[in-house]
């Protein structure tokens, strides 16, 4: 019986591939199911914000440039990760990144908390020419975020795809995705308060690279940079309770 | 070359091309203002240019009936010569990413010269453009040697070829313009991989159909890893690229998958494509020339069986050793660790069927410089496969992880078993292919053999020295309990390790550049003599004793 | 889909194992199948020949 099957299997071809998939990707599948479902072991999170337009747009100059093959976004649950750079990412804290940029690389340090913790005019000096302000750095220099212009008109469409893949942006946020990434920009006009009252009162609205007359791609890269690890503080309020214990 | 198809395949091949240089003016149209158009002119010049080579030969007469009483090896060639400028291309940018980390400023100040844009064209150059293409070469060979079956046509070998090497430049100019998706090892974007999936499934029907019309009744265990290699490339790559373009007219798409979720698909991804694109296919290459080189069977077909089944399975529950210690769920994590460790049983399985399959034969291991590229593979596969399932543990691995043991480690399985047993079987292949007694010169296989080793040394404890030490110094506390050292201490450590890395990759490059030499010289000589009507039509080449050419 | 999570775990969890038990069987018993050493037997000195032609 099973000598006869087998000598089946290999006499035709196609029973062989059928073997080499099920073979392969029952693993893969056995792995992989349980997580479509883990939302609902993740924990609720109601003050859980999404990244504004500028943000999104800072994230995608991020992927452009490669920034994740050096700097990774996960804190890993060890002491000296924790003690180094903050409280451990929580699966929640990159529940809306499409895709997730945890990275496997620390040529440079974990940005998962960088949020906040140098000044704008530091990121953009930093960003110009590392080694003005780190002189052993080895990172590259990215002068020309500070000249490119930033590409703003099909932000509608990026928050529609964002949208699409799950990701609760609203109707409005989308129409008004142009504007909100001026506007937060530049802080004191008509535009930058319409970005707070849709992102939230606790958003970044100023002028990150310096000049407010000019959008630029540093703008949005450095709005992203002080929003890593900002999106909540369940991580902060986990960590603090766990101190208390 | 055109003049081996049919006039109904030189219709095929110009339709097809027709459609692809509509295909790219559409996206040149639609794309105004973003990257895509660049690469939609990319692939319209590419169509444009391969017609006027199909127009050129179009009214060359159709091929005798003979040919069919011989094997089809045109894209064999073309395929190696691509394998090996790829080599050169993606070892150069190797070898400059390396130097960036010693030298930050040799960017020029230059968008596209800068570390995460060139690093991408490094890994995606020598992975896709160099060992893809040197699987497709050599699948199509063992696959008509062992089926004795000729390849059922001669355009859709082509079109894999081809195909492939669009998908590859479209991928490594992408990066340059800053086109990724930053998914590591599968950054094309979603134009790309949809393109990569038809070609695929060309690939794949190929082989169905030559093993459809095979003369040997079992199907030698070659073709098995091959298979193994084409199916699930097909399966991970489908799976882990599914994502929403912004709009027809941009590059640009979201991942459909997000955070854990994403983390979890992307490095199922990321390892099973070193297990069936850097592992599998090159198993299928080690299986048949390593054999043939040595002139001895393998030493045990059941033990490759049995290795087989073993690596197919055990390798899809791997991927989560990636994400130890990370926001996954502990008990995939632990999955991970588990299986990865017993990866071992058929990795070793495999590396010591090879090794003793050269049992016997060690007197042509030294002679034979070949033959010592693929024992070489066989001992850094077996090294790598074990230095893998220790990394995968997870106290190890919270050392290991994100520091330089991993680039080592990888480099390990990357130079010392991938391009050995490449090169290795390039060399056996390309005498055979341009029907030559060897190579233009053994010397030079001799002087590549020791830049190779010498520079995969190096370059594999550096990475070690530097990815422990950079691994202890995060972790170091002093006596009132607080982190010692600052992470740049950690980088200003790194420095001289990182000069040696350069050196180490340098001279593996010059090794790569040796051995395009050698090809270049070896095919012009066969053209030379073809010319002088010399040619003998067939050479049993490749006979049992043709590695005492080498002496 | 009215799988929860757990139930999805502890599938992957059993299922799994009984699966792997069953492959490494079924791969052990056909590789070891003594009326297959023939045939596996040719395969591995077959690709030693030296003819380089398709089979008629």
């Amino acid at each position: 019986m099973k000598e006869f099957f087998h000598r089946k299997i290999e006499r035709n071809a196609i029973g062989f591939v059928v073997a080499i998939v099920a073979v392969a990707s029952i693993g893969g599948f056995m792995e992989i199911a349980p997580l479509f479902t883990i939302q609902e072991t993740v924990e609720e999170v109601p003050d859980m914000r999404t990244y504004t337009p500028l943000e999104l747009a800072g994230r995608n100059i991020y992927i452009r440039e490669g920034c994740y093959a050096c700097h990774s976004q996960m804190i890993r649950t060890l002491r000296d990760e924790v003690e180094r750079y903050g409280p451990y990412s929580l699966a929640v804290e990159s529940k809306y990144d499409h895709p997730m940029l945890w990275g496997s690389k620390r040529t440079g340090p974990d940005l998962a908390r960088l949020g906040e913790k140098y000044s704008d005019a530091w990121h953009v000096a930093h960003l110009i020419n590392p080694r003005d302000v780190v002189p052993e750095s080895v990172m590259p220099k990215y002068g020309w975020l500070m000249r490119n212009e930033l590409k703003i008109d099909d932000l509608g469409e990026h928050i529609a795809a964002q949208q699409t893949v799950g990701v609760p942006y609203t109707q409005e946020m989308v129409e008004n995705a142009v504007q909100d990434a001026r506007g937060q920009a530049t802080p004191d006009t008509d535009a930058a308060a319409g970005v707070a009252q849709r992102y939230g009162d606790a958003t970044h609205v100023r002028a990150f690279d310096g000049d407010p007359s000019r959008l630029t791609e540093m703008d949005a890269l450095v709005a992203y940079l002080q929003i890593l690890g900002k999106l909540t503080d369940k991580a902060y309020q986990q960590a603090a309770t766990a101190e208390v214990q | 070359m055109v003049s081996q198809l049919t006039t109904s395949e030189r219709q095929y091949a110009l339709v097809t091309l027709l459609l692809l240089g509509l295909g790219g003016l559409a996206m040149a149209a639609m794309g105004r203002g973003d990257p895509i158009a660049v690469h939609g002119y990319i692939v319209l010049l590419f169509a444009i240019g391969l017609s006027f080579v199909v127009m050129a030969g179009y009214y060359a007469p159709e091929p005798d009936k003979e040919r069919l009483s011989r094997y089809y090896d045109d894209p064999t060639r073309v395929g190696i010569v691509l394998s090996i400028a790829w080599a050169v291309v993606g070892m150069f940018v190797g070898v400059w990413v390396a130097a960036l980390l010693a030298w930050p400023d040799l960017t020029f100040d230059q968008a596209w010269a800068s570390f995460g844009r060139l690093r991408p064209v490094h890994t995606s150059g020598v992975i896709f453009g160099f060992g893809g293409n040197a699987l497709i070469a050599t699948s199509f060979h063992v696959l008509q040697r062992t089926t004795r079956a000729r390849l059922p046509g001669q355009f859709a070998p082509w079109f894999v070829l081809l195909g492939y090497n669009l998908f590859c430049v479209v991928a490594a100019s992408g990066y340059l313009i800053g086109v990724t998706q930053s998914k590591e090892y599968a950054e094309p974007e979603w134009y790309a991989d949809i393109w990569l999936v038809v070609v695929w499934v060309t690939y794949f029907l190929i082989y169905l159909r030559t093993l459809a019309r095979r003369k040997e009744p079992h199907i030698y265990v070659a073709n098995w890893y091959y298979m193994a290699f084409i199916l699930v490339v097909a399966m991970l790559h489908i799976v882990n690229n599914i994502a929403v373009p912004i709009s027809w007219g941009s590059a640009k798409s979201y991942s459909v998958y997000s955070g854990v979720q994403d983390a979890m698909v992307q490095w199922w991804y990321g390892h099973n494509a070193v297990a069936f694109f850097l592992t599998a296919g090159f198993l299928g290459m080690m299986y048949y020339y390593m054999p043939k080189r040595a002139g001895r069977p393998i030493f045990s077909y059941r033990l490759s069986i049995i290795s087989f089944w073993g690596i197919t399975f055990f390798y899809m529950w791997a991927g989560s050793h990636h994400l130890h210690y990370t926001a996954l769920p502990q008990w995939v994590q632990t999955l991970g660790m588990t299986f990865s460790v017993m990866l071992l049983v058929p990795s070793w399985a495999s590396a010591g069927n090879a090794l003793a399959t050269l049992n016997g034969a060690w007197h042509k291991v030294r002679d034979d410089a070949t033959l010592r590229f693929m024992m070489v593979a066989a001992v850094f596969y077996g090294l790598s496969t074990f230095e893998g399932s220790f990394m995968a543990i997870r106290p190890v691995n919270s050392l290991s992880h994100y520091t330089d043991w991993t680039v080592g480690h990888v480099h390990a399985g990357a130079l010392g078993w991938v391009a050995m047993i490449t090169f290795g079987s390039i060399y056996a292949l390309v005498p055979w292919m341009w029907k030559r007694e060897a190579m233009y010169s053994p010397k030079l296989i001799e002087v590549h053999f020791w830049l190779a080793l010498s520079g995969t040394i190096v370059y594999v404890f550096a990475m070690w020295n530097s990815g422990i030490i950079q691994g202890l110094m995060w972790r170091t506390y002093n006596e009132s309990g607080s982190l010692t050292y600052s992470f740049i201490d950690s980088l200003v450590a790194m420095h001289p390790y990182y000069i040696a890395r350069a050196f180490g990759g340098l001279l593996f490059l010059l090794g790569a550049i040796v051995a395009a030499y050698n090809v270049w010289m070896t095919i012009r000589q066969s053209k030379l003599e073809a010319a002088q009507g010399k040619e003998d039509a067939d050479i049993p080449l490749f006979a049992r004793d043709a590695v005492q050419a080498g002496e | 889909m009215d799988f929860d999570h757990d139930t999805l775990v502890a599938l992957s969890k059993s299922w799994g194992l009984f699966y792997l038990l069953a492959m490494s069987a079924a791969v052990m018993v056909y590789a070891l199948w003594p009326s297959n050493r023939k045939r596996f037997t040719h395969a591995k000195m077959s690709i030693l020949d030296n003819d380089d032609k398709p089979l008629e």
